[in-house]
Parts: structure tokens; C-alpha cells; sequence
């Protein structure tokens, strides 16, 4: 499978992975989505010194894979061109930040803890948005987005966008797959043909793009993209699930219960 | 009664550069007419002007005895179900229930009522199945089922198709005609499958040079060799010898 092949195949898995069966995915949208902003800002609101009381926070995301079902490997994998970006911004912090720490007996130079403080926290968050859009599929984010009145051109751009990203690669797809079979020898394709085949490619996705934005319009589209699935009522699950969430990010983030478990013994 | 009139319709992309002309159709009531000509000839084009898509031609247009212009489109659209020849372009949502609930949520039907009409259409093709299935992971003859699915869901009075049998395998093809069959609304089915068109409709109009040639019995045109063949088609398979 060639990398496009292949992008398009993650595309659609995330759709197949978002729309399981599992009882996580059928929690309400917007309180999957209230909580991953909350989480990310709790996250994000750490001193970078406060390394303890950030790893607590990682429980959130441990158990969301867990009860989702979901592969932690897969998930790495996934987001192998995310992660080394985040440990690329924080490995200039032990040069910068030579302000010592105390550890017990151990003094630490305050750059490597803030280092890590920001590793964990791009890790952390990551890995929330992706327990998100890995049960909850697109559409229904954006019912979530709406429901926060979120500007409606906004929703729609953001859904179509994601729509036609796979008709973008497609035909992508098609046109390096057509000239490569005819040009056996050659790694890649030439650079004096990119010029034509970007060409091809807009051409070919302006096309398409207008032919599906026709059968949108014999179909009532009028500028609104409407939730297609059933209005999703918020239930006593829900409810509970989100409170539950909210009090142990409140919990994690006052106290290092991580500290207060560990001295207890 | 569902109505379609053109009279003396003439349509250009260009200036003067003319794709149709001088186009006159009546049809009505549970009619079943069958478009062909040889490709390139302006069939999707004539079937996108009775639904607004090509607008600016010459001549009129009348759909129910409404004319076809910009503040009658959403009236039109609501009558006519246009099923593309590419199913692709007409699938774009994750889900077959969410493609056909696309039409009559936008059309601001209850969710009861869209529930309905959703469960209907599946059930009319055969495909009720296929609900909750990714429309990505369908086979060619499923992704025609739910195109024409989401289009039933709308409840038209009118039904215009651009090749549906085209890249359909023969079990396929034969559930399709039987479904088409199946139908009480009027229709107008533009294809090449002349076998097809001889299952599914009583009357055809055979297009060439940019005009209607032939409008008549379908059994009479498509046994007619020396016209067929003077327009650049050939006789339906099952009367080749």
C-alpha cells in the first residue's frame, strides 16, 4: 500500500473506530467534547515544575483507552509524527533553564523537569483529542459544536473539509497510480511533470467537488449542514459520566494525590 | 399527476456554441422513458436543466407547470430525485442512513418523519441491511442502491437517472431493473444498457446531432437497425443475432 493508500485508509479506520459499538462512543457528544477541552486546559495550566501532580493527570486518558477498547500501540503509532514535534520543543529546555530543584536528596536542574513537564503535556493532550475523534465520529462533534452555538459557516467548513479530503487524496491517488505503472524505473515522479499533474489533481477535485455539492443542492442543501442521525438527548449517564470526570480533573489538579497515596504507606 | 414539458429548448455552454436544440418533451403521469444516443450527445445535459443545474437556456422549461428558474429550484428539487451516474458523488456522508436522511432533514422534516421515510426508501431497495453500514465499504451495486435510496427518501414525484447500470455486475443490474419496476413515479432514465432500457421503459427518446430524433415505442426504436445504427447505436443485445 503506497502512502496515500494508506492515508486514506487511516481516514476511513478512524470513521470505522469512531463509530463502534462500544458504550464510550455512545456517550454524548458534547460531554465527550466538554470534557477533552477541559482536560486540555487543566493539562496546559501546570507550572512547568509541578512534573508530580501533572503525571496524575494521565489517568484520564489510561482510562479512557481502556474502557473505549482501544489499542494504545495503534494510537502511538498514529501519532508518531505528532510526538516527536512535542519532544523536539522541550528538548531545549534543559540548555535555557539551569534554575536548580529539589528532589529529595537529589538536586535536579530545573530545565530537564520542565522538559518533561512539557512532553507529558503534549503527550496528554494528544492523546485526549485522540480519545475523542477515536469515539466520536465527525459528524457528531459537530452536532457537539453546534449545540455550543458555534458559528454554523465555521461547523460546515470543518465537516466539508473532512469530507473532501478523501476525494482530494483519491484522486491523488489515481493519477500517481496511472503514472507510475507507466514509469517503471522512476522512484517518485519527476519534477517536471508536477507542475501538470497539481494541475490534474486541482482540475480533477474541482470536478468532483462540484458534482458532489450538486447532488447536495438537488437534495435541499442551503448552505446548513444539519446533523443527519437522530437528535441525541442528554441522559442520566451522560450526566453522571461528566460530573465523575470533572471531579477527578478537579482532584488531580488541587492535590498531588499521587504524593498522598505514596505517603500513606 | 407529475408533468415535464420542454418546448423549443435550446441550451448552450458557450455563446452559439449550441449542445441542444430545439428540444420539445411531454411526459406525464407513471411514464417510464428511456433517454439514449451515443455519448457525448447532451442526455445528462437535458436532465440537469429540469432540475436548475444548467440554467440560462432558451426556450421553457415546465416542471408540475412550474417553470424552472431560480425562485422555483427549491419547489422542483423537492419533486424531482436525481440519481448521479457516479455514485461516489452521491454518497458523502459516513453512513447509508445518514446519505439518505440528507435530503428530507434538509427538507426540515421531523426526526419521526425522516425515520420514516429512511426505513421506507431501504425498504423499497431491498437494503435495509445496509443502514448503518460506511458507504465506503460498499460494493458498486450497493452504492447505486443507496443513491437511488436517497433519493426515495425525498418521496418525488419525478425520477431522473444518469446510467444507473452502469459498472453493475448482471445480478446487479437484473435486481436494479426489478426495483426501477418497481416504481410508480414518472421516469426518465438516461443510458447506453439498451437491453436495460427495453426492461424498464415503455417509451424512449433517442437523441443525436443535438436534437430528439425519435420519440416513441421503446420496443420499435430499439428494433429499428437502420435508425440505431444511423445514430450511432446498435440494436439491444438480446436482438443481436
Amino acid at each position: 500500500m503506497n502512502q496515500i493508500s494508506n492515508a486514506i485508509y487511516e481516514i476511513h479506520h478512524m470513521d470505522t473506530i469512531a463509530s463502534r459499538d462500544q458504550w464510550v462512543n455512545q456517550i454524548h457528544p458534547l460531554v465527550k467534547f466538554v470534557l477533552t477541552v477541559t482536560y486540555i486546559a487543566m493539562v496546559v495550566s501546570f507550572s512547568k515544575y509541578d512534573l508530580i501532580g501533572l503525571v496524575g493527570m494521565m489517568v484520564y486518558p489510561i482510562a479512557g483507552f481502556i474502557l473505549a477498547e482501544l489499542s494504545f500501540k495503534d494510537s502511538l503509532k498514529r501519532l508518531r509524527i505528532v510526538i516527536p514535534l512535542v519532544c523536539l520543543i522541550g528538548i531545549v529546555n534543559p540548555f535555557f533553564d539551569r534554575v536548580p530543584i529539589q528532589i529529595g536528596d537529589i538536586t535536579v536542574n530545573g530545565g530537564v523537569i520542565s522538559m518533561f513537564t512539557l512532553i507529558f503535556k503534549g503527550i496528554f493532550t494528544v492523546l485526549a483529542a485522540y480519545l475523542l475523534i477515536a469515539t466520536t465520529t465527525i459528524e457528531k462533534i459537530c452536532y457537539a459544536l453546534r449545540l455550543l452555538h458555534l458559528p454554523e459557516i465555521m461547523i460546515t467548513q470543518f465537516l466539508l473539509t473532512y469530507r473532501y479530503v478523501t476525494v482530494l487524496l483519491e484522486e491523488v491517488n489515481r493519477i500517481t497510480q496511472a503514472y507510475s505503472l507507466r514509469a517503471p524505473n522512476q522512484k517518485g515522479i519527476h519534477y517536471k511533470v508536477w507542475g501538470t499533474l497539481t494541475g490534474q489533481v486541482l482540475l480533477r477535485s474541482m470536478d468532483r467537488a462540484n458534482a458532489v455539492y450538486e447532488s447536495m443542492l438537488l437534495r435541499g442543501y442551503d448552505g446548513s449542514f444539519s446533523y443527519m442521525g437522530k437528535d441525541i438527548g442528554i441522559t442520566v449517564p451522560d450526566v453522571i459520566y461528566m460530573i465523575f470526570w470533572l471531579a477527578v480533573f478537579i482532584i488531580f489538579r488541587r492535590y498531588p494525590v499521587f504524593l498522598i497515596v505514596g505517603s500513606l504507606f | 399527476m407529475a408533468e415535464i414539458r420542454m418546448e423549443h429548448v435550446s441550451f448552450s455552454y458557450e455563446k452559439g456554441n449550441y449542445v441542444l436544440k430545439d428540444i420539445n418533451i411531454k411526459a406525464e403521469g407513471a411514464e417510464s422513458i428511456g433517454l439514449i444516443g451515443a455519448n457525448g450527445i447532451g442526455k445528462s445535459t437535458l436532465m440537469k436543466m429540469l432540475v436548475g443545474l444548467n440554467q440560462g437556456f432558451e426556450g421553457s422549461v415546465l416542471v408540475d407547470g412550474m417553470p424552472v428558474e431560480k425562485n422555483t429550484l427549491n419547489e422542483i428539487r423537492k419533486k424531482i430525485g436525481y440519481v448521479f451516474q457516479d455514485s461516489d458523488n452521491q454518497l458523502f456522508l459516513s453512513t447509508a442512513y445518514e446519505d439518505i436522511a440528507f435530503g428530507p432533514k434538509n427538507y426540515g422534516f421531523s426526526d419521526e418523519e425522516v425515520a420514516r421515510r429512511v426505513a421506507r426508501a431501504l425498504e423499497l431497495t431491498g437494503i435495509t441491511h445496509l443502514k448503518d453500514r460506511q458507504t465506503y465499504k460498499m460494493s458498486g451495486g450497493e452504492k447505486k442502491l443507496v443513491s437511488i435510496a436517497t433519493i426515495l427518501s425525498m418521496e418525488p414525484e419525478i425520477i431522473l437517472m444518469d446510467e444507473p447500470s452502469i459498472a453493475l455486475d448482471p445480478r446487479n443490474r437484473r435486481n436494479l431493473i426489478h426495483i426501477l419496476n418497481s416504481f410508480h413515479q414518472l421516469k426518465i432514465i438516461a443510458s447506453h444498457d439498451l437491453d436495460m432500457i427495453w426492461d424498464t421503459c415503455e417509451r424512449t427518446i433517442l437523441m443525436a446531432d443535438k436534437r430528439i430524433i425519435c420519440d416513441g415505442d421503446t420496443k420499435e426504436i430499439l428494433s429499428n437497425r437502420e435508425l440505431m445504427e444511423e445514430n450511432g447505436l446498435e440494436l439491444p443485445l438480446r436482438l443481436m443475432k
